[in-house]
């Protein structure tokens, strides 16, 4: 079973993607900031990281540096954002993430693009 | 002089003291209405805002975060991050480092992969000069971040030099250790934006008191009273002066300051007046007062703001040497502030800037602990004497004991019913204790610390700031 | 028993000011122990609902997710989901239990899209809250009203329009705001029409929350902003430059260079600011040919102007400038030589007098 870590604080959003991705067959490790969300990181080693880019004390950028350079991962990593960030995405794209879904967004576009990436890096 | 006179010019006396307690008390509950009036006018105000919207817009504009550091090696880098995960986009962080003996610089530069870039400053305000340089992070990820270097010249120093690197329109000046909340700056630059005709200059916010809480990744995890009976009195003291005094003055745009821990300004004025004054212990008073007098002067409608939610959390001192050198550094600083600015005092021409809040301080603040102490020294005279109307001076005393109790009880009840931060069982009981003994836990010694300063202002003149010894937030 | 006889009559013989001392004092020490015994009953409350509201709010996500999962592509309503509606009607009526379904209504609505936002919304009508949300427009109290409408705004219910644009003139900023983000979170560029005859200041802070909400739609076929820009309220010209920049309007470049000499100094610094963005050339040529005439401020804006759209020929008016006495002007007159005249740029470093306009150009050099 393919295991996912998902960084979000908002806790409906995130209960409500935790149901959808399971009912996909997905194991899932919920975090509620970066800091969290590292530590799960290291201890499950996950097949996909979706994180959102503004969290609590480390944000999502910084998840992704970790990984990217301090881990040494080239797990693939989704990236959630707010209109306006723009910037910020580039900046996640710098760092290594993979793909982003900006807010608002449709839970059933992400188990698409779940499933697209985790198939492709099955093949690779 | 015969007796007669004698016991005019005492008559005359009595009036004077009873008169300044009674234009006290009536001030205190006038305030409080006024405090209560503005505080449910914000909660309305804000009932319906969703920052949520305001925090990711990159229109917002930008604000620099300014932070002064002197040996702060032991939390310099928990405390950097913390203030790098607020919710705004629109904002960078510089740390000025001013001329830290200690391995801070080493220790920034190996948390956050700094490298030294060639940077020329600006001075539009004169500071003391760089020492390692201009620093900025390799790592996209800590891209808000720089760290100044600069050979050592004091706090208000420190702040200049970060006023002249910033390039944003408002800069939020702070204390490193101090813990922000991750919503603060959203909450804080609001009444910029909000006011139209007016141009606000500041805003301040609330300071708590963050002994004994939790804070765990630069968040606030648990809200606790602390154990130690001074930090206690302390926080009752914030609560009344912040909840019941300052949301008055906000109200009737007569703050004269914003905390040091944590305020923001707009840019352009602080600059305009030359930053902070780095000959005073009390620069944080000192550029309000400078920056009203100066808008004031060209007479352009301004103001100073204030927001009453728990953004910025520090810690308090808690020992009494400690304590009394910080409230005596405050105490020079409130003298030196008032002296230099002498010119506003009762003067029409400032509207009531002059007439109002500056005799106020004048009065009520500056003067209060010296008249205090001529009431005392009047009294131990009288019993000396056995001159004593032993059933006035009872009765008063029991009266305005009971008054500062209950003055303090409706600090307590602003808090429940607004930010209702300390929701631990039993705490409520604790802090009506408090109430009741705060009067001889802390005042004597606020007092005793008020009479120092005066005495080192005016005899000592050599004496440096007090060392605030800090012990850094407990962090886990 | 103790005789309290002779402290009576002490106390009726003492002077005035003495009797009305300890009444006083009688007095405050009740109002003491009366809100102190009150404290301790609030704060119970205050916590016992505090707990509730959690429990509540767990219950309740959990049934919402599960009504969201159980429809189906259609949209039509199924018995699952009819019984979560019914379950969820019995609690709208008890205010602060409706506070919270509308606050996790609220966190969702923001950040999911498509059908799942069409539930949501189908819910907020089934379940009877929009009643509630109307009931508030009704409101003697500003701030209600306001609430009401931006709640109404998250939950996209446009078919209340008529109702809530009469709001649009009320004489509260804030009221007249949550009206202002209604209508164009609903209507968006069409909702902005408020601004047509808008006669009342538009605060920055409004400004990013309309023009925030603008960019949340796919659609950004925007109308001609030209009118807002001649607008008589400055806030609103304010505001139409900020969209000419967003929205990269090149064809109001002539309303634009009319606002270089707008009575305002803010505006006309916007102006250059927006002109730089859409490659003013000729508001370049204008400035520079009046620039002594320029407030301060307006020539650093000009030269940053310049650094963007610089020519060749340019080259005479910027060295003028090399050593001008204002540190953002040097230093951009500086740059500016240095990316399009490399040569001459090197020889300065010679003719610098002083030290500080040497450190300058090896800085500027560096970069």
């Amino acid at each position: 079973m393919k295991k996912i870590v998902l960084a979000e604080d908002n806790t409906t959003l995130s209960l409500l993607l935790k149901f959808r991705l399971e009912k996909e067959g997905y194991t899932l490790f919920m975090a509620k900031d970066g800091k969290e969300a590292t530590e799960l990181i290291e201890a499950h080693e996950p097949d996909l990281i979706i994180t959102d880019i503004m969290m609590p004390f480390i944000s999502g950028l910084e998840v992704i540096s970790h990984v990217r350079i301090k881990l040494d991962m080239d797990t693939p990593i989704i990236v959630f954002s707010a209109a306006g960030q723009e910037e910020m995405v580039l900046k996640a794209f710098n760092l290594g993430a993979n793909d982003f879904m900006g807010k608002p967004f449709s839970p059933n576009e992400l188990v698409i693009r779940v499933k697209r990436l985790l198939t492709v890096v099955a093949i690779s | 002089m015969d007796t007669s006179t004698v016991k005019i010019i005492l008559q005359i006396l009595h009036f004077l003291f009873f008169g300044y307690a009674f234009l006290a008390i009536v001030s205190y509950i006038i305030l409080s209405i006024i405090s209560g009036k503005e505080t449910l006018e914000y909660l309305k105000k804000n009932s319906f805002v969703h920052y949520k919207d305001i925090l990711s817009s990159a229109m917002s504009p930008s604000i620099t975060i300014i932070a002064p550091a002197y040996n702060e090696s032991l939390n310099v880098v928990e405390n950097v991050r913390s203030l790098l995960s607020n919710h705004y986009v629109n904002y960078n962080v510089i740390i000025v480092n001013d001329g830290s003996k200690d391995d801070s610089l080493e220790r920034l530069i190996e948390a956050y992969d700094l490298e030294k870039i060639d940077y020329i400053v600006n001075d539009k305000i004169k500071t003391k000069p760089l020492r390692a340089g201009v620093f900025k992070s390799k790592n996209p990820a800590f891209e808000k971040l720089m760290v100044v270097d600069k050979e050592n010249g004091g706090k208000a120093d420190a702040l200049n030099m970060g006023l002249n690197i910033s390039k944003s329109k408002y800069v939020a000046c702070i204390d490193v250790d101090c813990l922000l909340l991750e919503d603060a700056l959203q909450k804080m630059i609001k009444p910029f934006l909000d006011e139209t005709d007016t141009r606000v200059i500041a805003a301040g916010g609330v300071i708590r008191i963050a002994n004994s809480c939790i804070i765990r990744g630069g968040k606030l995890i648990d809200v606790n009273l602390p154990k130690n009976l001074l930090v206690q009195s302390q926080i009752l003291e914030y609560l009344r002066a912040f909840l019941l005094g300052r949301m008055a003055w906000s109200r009737l745009n007569g703050l004269l300051v914003i905390s040091g821990a944590f305020g923001i300004f707009d840019k352009e004025i602080a600059i305009a007046v030359g930053g902070y004054d780095t000959n005073t212990v009390g620069e944080d008073m000192e550029i309000i007062v400078r920056m009203r007098r100066y808008m004031e002067e060209k007479n352009e409608k301004y103001r100073v703001s204030y927001i009453p939610d728990p953004l910025c959390w520090t810690e308090a001192p808690d020992s009494y040497k400690i304590f009394i050198s910080q409230r005596n550094r405050w105490t020079r600083g409130t003298i030196e502030t008032l002296k230099k600015h002498r010119k506003i005092g009762f003067n029409p021409k400032y509207g009531s800037f002059g007439m109002l809040s500056y005799p106020y301080w004048l009065i009520f603040e500056r003067m209060a602990p010296i008249i205090e102490v001529i009431g005392l020294i009047y009294f131990a005279i009288l019993v000396i004497l056995q001159e004593v109307k032993w059933e006035y001076a009872l009765s008063f005393l029991v009266l305005s004991y009971m008054f500062s109790v209950l003055f303090s009880i409706i600090a307590i009840y602003s808090e429940e019913l607004t930010f209702h931060q300390y929701k631990k069982k039993g705490t409520g009981f604790k802090l009506v204790l408090l109430s009741a003994l705060e009067p001889f836990l802390l005042h004597p010694f606020v007092l005793y610390a008020a009479i120092r300063g005066n005495f080192d202002y005016f005899f000592n003149k050599k004496k440096k700031w007090g060392n605030m010894v800090r012990k850094g937030l407990a962090t886990t | 028993m103790i005789n309290y006889q002779p402290l009576i009559s002490h106390f009726k013989e003492s002077p005035l000011l003495i009797q009305i001392a300890w009444v006083a004092s009688c007095v405050l020490i009740t109002a003491i122990i009366l809100l102190s015994i009150y404290l301790k009953i609030m704060r119970y409350h205050l916590r016992k609902k505090e707990k509730e509201n959690t429990q509540f709010k767990n219950e309740y996500e959990a049934s919402l997710i599960e009504y969201l999962y159980s429809g189906d592509a259609l949209g039509e309503m199924n018995a699952t989901q009819e019984s979560i509606i019914q379950k969820i009607k019995v609690s709208v009526p008890i205010k602060a239990k409706r506070k919270i379904i509308i606050s996790v209504l609220y966190n969702l609505m923001n950040e999911v899209s498509g059908e799942m936002s069409d539930s949501i919304k189908l819910l907020y009508y089934k379940t009877g809250l929009i009643r509630y949300a109307l009931e508030r427009l009704e409101s003697k109290r500003w701030h209600i009203i306001a609430k009401g409408i931006g709640e109404l705004t998250r939950f996209k219910i446009d078919e209340v329009h008529h109702k809530v644009s009469k709001f649009v003139n009320h004489p509260r900023s804030e009221v007249r705001k949550e009206t202002q983000l209604y209508l164009v979170s609903l209507f968006r560029f069409e909702g902005l029409s408020f601004l047509n005859n808008l006669t009342t200041p538009l605060s920055e802070w409004a400004q990013i929350q309309l023009l925030e909400t603008l960019q949340k739609f796919d659609d950004q076929q925007i109308c001609d902003i030209r009118p807002w820009l001649k607008s008589t309220n400055d806030s609103v010209v304010l505001f139409a430059l900020k969209l000419a920049q967003i929205y990269n309007q090149f064809e109001v470049q002539d309303t634009l260079m009319e606002l270089l000499s707008h009575p305002k100094k803010q505006i006309r610094i916007t102006a250059i600011q927006v002109l730089t963005h859409l490659y003013g050339v000729e508001a370049k040529e204008l400035l520079k040919a009046n620039f002594n005439d320029l407030s301060l401020e307006e020539q650093i804006c000009f030269f940053g102007m310049l650094e963007k759209l610089v020519m060749p020929t340019d080259e005479p008016f910027v060295e003028k400038y090399l050593f001008h006495k204002n540190f953002e002007i040097q230093l951009l007159a500086l740059k500016i030589l240095k990316s399009i005249n490399i040569d001459k740029y090197m020889g300065l470093s010679q003719t610098a007098t002083n030290e500080k306009d040497s450190s300058m150009i090896k800085l500027v050099n560096s970069l």
